[in-house]
């Protein structure tokens, strides 16, 4: 989970004036370190405000040494829940057996106090003919005392009831009518009903549903397999078919799965309607594991669904292919029939031309998709409000590759506007992202931004960061900080989104991510190695317009900075090259090669109606300056450049006027604006329009202000705190304290820790 | 790996087929759980098995091939 999102959680704990109680049940369970270390983290942050009771077989990976040693930690052991004499004389009389105090205690030390057994003990003597005969036997006994026990009290039991109980002990829970279904017996309520009144084996949960006591269950399975040898996987079969008719899918798919019985199990889970839960996060881990066991001989259409869903959901659609083609050939025989599993197989295709670039087929597969939805059984859809989602976000994605920019977005607003819940949560926040991607490409960097971001704080709310979509918002958001020369953090985004997502698992991502890594090595000056990003390939069916045009951008500029203006225009003029940022570019490079004729016929060229945001026209509009300027028609220029600054003031794009070289700034320094007296017009109209000044790169060795975070670190710093631990006391992430640390230091001139807070000290800092 | 495991008390031959891949044998009171572990989960696994049986754990140990 992400660490943000813990340290809210721990920050609103803590703030609470009575303490939140959670009790965690069954904590042996968690076997990852990592879910014990967050647990940990949020113990420590929430200070008071949060108490947690643990109930384990197994010693927590927590640092109770230190809970133990700061008095915060209450363990009830062994030693504790073991039963003392009188408290065993207790449960005894309440079997009905008063013992004298010495065949107690022998008791006691012969179970060691430990509550089942003594459970168990009392059960067996009350149902032998002489109790304290039997207790006497049963002290002097060698036997494991659970196998002794229970092979007695079974022993006891009427031979309807031993056997209703070996059957069900192959499940977690039970009702009547299932334990008749496996018992083949009618009388199954009454039967436990009688068990739960003698408080033995049988647990009632509450309704009509009973549960065996775990350490009972483990060991009539034993004896399930000792005296009924073959039965178990039949009992697993018969338990699937009942819980998949009565809508209990996710125990139906465990038990099919026991059984052995993959078609069976793979036609419910396709027959529900299920199979978008391999692409929805909180179940997909379950499915695959599950499914992971289905031998490679078994057939059917729905078994080659599951497989290519499989597939598809680790990223990998090659292998997903063959799966897919032989489902779709033996559906395609079966004619009108097995509407949900047809739906399926339209849905995994979807994906499938998604993943690999295919926009023609994602089209084909969603129109399928639209027809058999008209089959479908009244309220299946309902119940599975992922799979259209799904549907309309694989189909604005392939649409988004193929550049048809309308059509996705209608597709993706449709997504993102699907039923909310956390079945959709993913599919519907990937749509935002990709949503995102389309102002960003369009030039809307600021509405960019917020798309993103408010992508990603629907996927924190479901605790899903490091999904699909995630990867693509951070993208965006990094290549929005380039055009805003925040290099920096474009580049801590763009490295939390690779480690997130080594490999991009789409085109639309993968080409995103070239994007904003070429933008951001030309922006440092890095071109050899831009023009290489650029070129990288986006294995995929059908090309991507504005993938390549972006590639063509890239070394355009690449071969304008490195002095090639005429190779530059060539670039750019491609026809391929349709995009207005593509004819912004060449008129640039014209520009540089010293034809601005050119370079305005270009840009008047260019249709006014399209949608292009500040971070094309404010390009042409400096474009346009630099033209003037070149002229000598100063006073344009400065127009011209003002109003380029308002435009890029609501966007704060700072990368623009950056990549347009010295002339800006020597333009803005000489203005006599800046005279005493006047005011200067873009600091005030920037004002005025509410946005932040634009304000133009000065690298002056002037000192900068350290921000109220900066100052935060360095206080900590100056408490001999370790970044990490400053991270965890600020809710941060260790690379934003890094970030923080490395401007700070850069801010005081320092390169040392030991330094910047002496420096910071003698300037009042701190 | 080979393992042994010392279990306290005499466990019968239906108990024992919780463990089918181990051999058993039975002395004065203990039992002696023992064969082929095929790596550290399995290890963990034998444990928790004998945890949920209820069955009190001796001893522990690795044998030589």
């Amino acid at each position: 989970m992400d660490h943000t999102l813990l340290g809210r959680l721990a920050a609103e704990l803590s703030g609470r004036e009575r303490p939140a109680i959670v009790v965690l049940d069954e904590f042996d369970r968690v076997t990852a370190p990592e879910i014990a270390d967050q647990l940990a983290f949020v113990l420590h942050h929430a200070g008071r405000g949060l108490r947690t009771v643990l109930v384990t077989r197994t010693e927590p990976v927590l640092p109770l040494h230190r809970y133990r040693a700061e008095g915060t930690l209450t363990e009830v052991r062994d030693a504790e829940l073991a039963f003392t004499d009188e408290e065993a004389a207790t449960l005894l009389a309440r079997h009905g057996l008063r013992l004298p105090g010495g065949a107690v205690g022998a008791l006691v030390a012969r179970t060691r106090g430990w509550a089942a057994g003594l459970r168990l003990c009392a059960l067996a003597a009350q149902q032998s003919g002489d109790p304290e005969t039997y207790l006497k036997e049963f002290e002097a006994g060698h036997s494991t005392i659970a196998d002794f026990l229970l092979t007695e009290v079974l022993g006891r039991q009427p031979a309807r009831t031993r056997d209703l109980l070996l059957r069900v002990s192959v499940l977690d829970r039970f009702c009547p009518d299932l334990a008749n279904e496996l018992s083949g017996r009618r009388d199954a309520g009454a039967i436990l009903a009688e068990l739960h009144r003698a408080n033995a084996f049988v647990e009632h949960l509450g309704r009509d549903w009973y549960g065996l006591h775990p350490l009972f269950a483990d060991i009539l399975g034993a004896h399930l397999r000792a005296r009924l040898p073959g039965l178990e996987s039949e009992l697993h079969r018969r338990a699937a078919r009942w819980l998949r008719h009565s809508g209990l899918l996710p125990a139906a798919l465990a038990h099919g799965a026991a059984a052995g019985d993959w078609e069976f199990t793979a036609r419910a889970l396709v027959d529900d309607l299920a199979i978008g839960q391999f692409f929805t996060g909180l179940r997909s881990d379950d499915l695959g594991e599950l499914f992971s066991r289905m031998a490679p001989d078994v057939t059917g259409p729905e078994a080659d669904l599951v497989r290519a869903a499989r597939e598809l959901s680790r990223g990998a659609p090659g292998r997903a292919g063959p799966h897919l083609e032989r489902a779709r050939r033996a559906l395609d025989r079966e004619g009108r029939g097995r509407a949900a599993a047809r739906l399926s197989c339209a849905l995994l295709d979807a994906l499938s031309a998604r993943l690999t670039g295919a926009p023609g087929r994602a089209e084909h597969a969603a129109a399928r998709a639209r027809e058999i939805q008209q089959d479908i059984a009244p309220g299946l859809l309902d119940r599975h409000p992922e799979l259209t989602v799904l549907l309309q976000a694989h189909l604005g994605s392939a649409r988004l590759w193929a550049g048809r920019f309308d059509d996705s977005r209608s597709a993706l607003c449709a997504a993102a506007a699907g039923s909310e819940g956390v079945q959709t949560a993913l599919p519907r926040e990937e749509s935002l992202s990709q949503l995102a991607l389309i102002d960003y490409l369009n030039g809307w960097a600021g509405r960019a931004e917020r798309g993103a971001l408010a992508a990603l704080a629907d996927a924190e709310r479901f605790g899903l960061s490091e999904s699909w979509g995630s990867g693509l918002g951070r993208l965006v958001l990094a290549a929005v900080a380039v055009e805003r020369d925040e290099l920096d953090k474009a580049q801590a985004l763009l490295e939390r989104a690779t480690a997130e997502q080594p490999v991009p698992p789409d085109p639309v991502t993968a080409a995103a991510r070239l994007i904003a890594r070429a933008r951001l090595q030309l922006a440092r000056g890095r071109t050899r190695d831009a023009v290489e990003t650029a070129e990288s390939i986006v294995p995929s069916v059908a090309a991507s317009p504005w993938a390549e045009d972006h590639t063509a951008l890239v070394i355009s500029a690449a071969h304008l900075a490195e002095g090639r203006p005429e190779t530059a225009v060539k670039v750019v003029q491609h026809p391929a090259c349709h995009r207005a940022a593509c004819a912004v570019a060449a008129a640039r490079a014209h520009l540089a090669a010293g034809h601005p004729e050119a370079a305005l016929d270009l840009l008047d060229g260019l249709p006014a109606e399209e949608d292009t945001g500040p971070a094309v026209t404010v390009r042409a509009m400096l474009v346009r300056a630099e033209a003037a300027d070149r002229t000598g028609d100063h006073g344009t220029a400065r127009r011209l450049v003002d109003r380029a600054l308002l435009d890029a003031g609501h966007d704060r794009l700072k990368g623009p006027f950056v990549e347009s070289g010295p002339w800006v700034r020597r333009l803005l320094g000489t203005d006599p604006v800046h005279g005493p007296g006047q005011d200067p017009p873009s600091a005030h109209r920037a004002r005025a329009t509410g946005a932040e000044p634009c304000a133009l790169p000065a690298r002056t060795p002037i000192v900068e202000e350290l921000t109220g975070r900066e100052r935060d670190v360095l206080r900590r710093l100056a408490q001999l705190m370790s970044t990490e631990e400053i991270a965890a006391d600020l809710f941060v992430s260790v690379n934003t304290v890094k970030t923080h640390l490395k401007n700070a230091y850069r801010k005081l001139g320092v390169n040392r820790r030991g330094e910047a807070v002496r420096r910071a000290r003698e300037r009042g800092l701190l | 790996m080979r393992y042994e495991i010392r279990v306290d008390g005499d466990m019968s031959e239906t108990l024992a087929k919780a463990f089918p891949e181990l051999e058993h044998v039975r002395m004065s009171g203990q039992t002696v759980l023992f064969g082929p572990v095929v790596d550290e989960a399995h290890l963990y696994g034998l444990l928790a098995r004998c945890q949920s049986l209820g069955l009190r754990v001796l001893e522990m140990r690795r044998v030589p091939e």
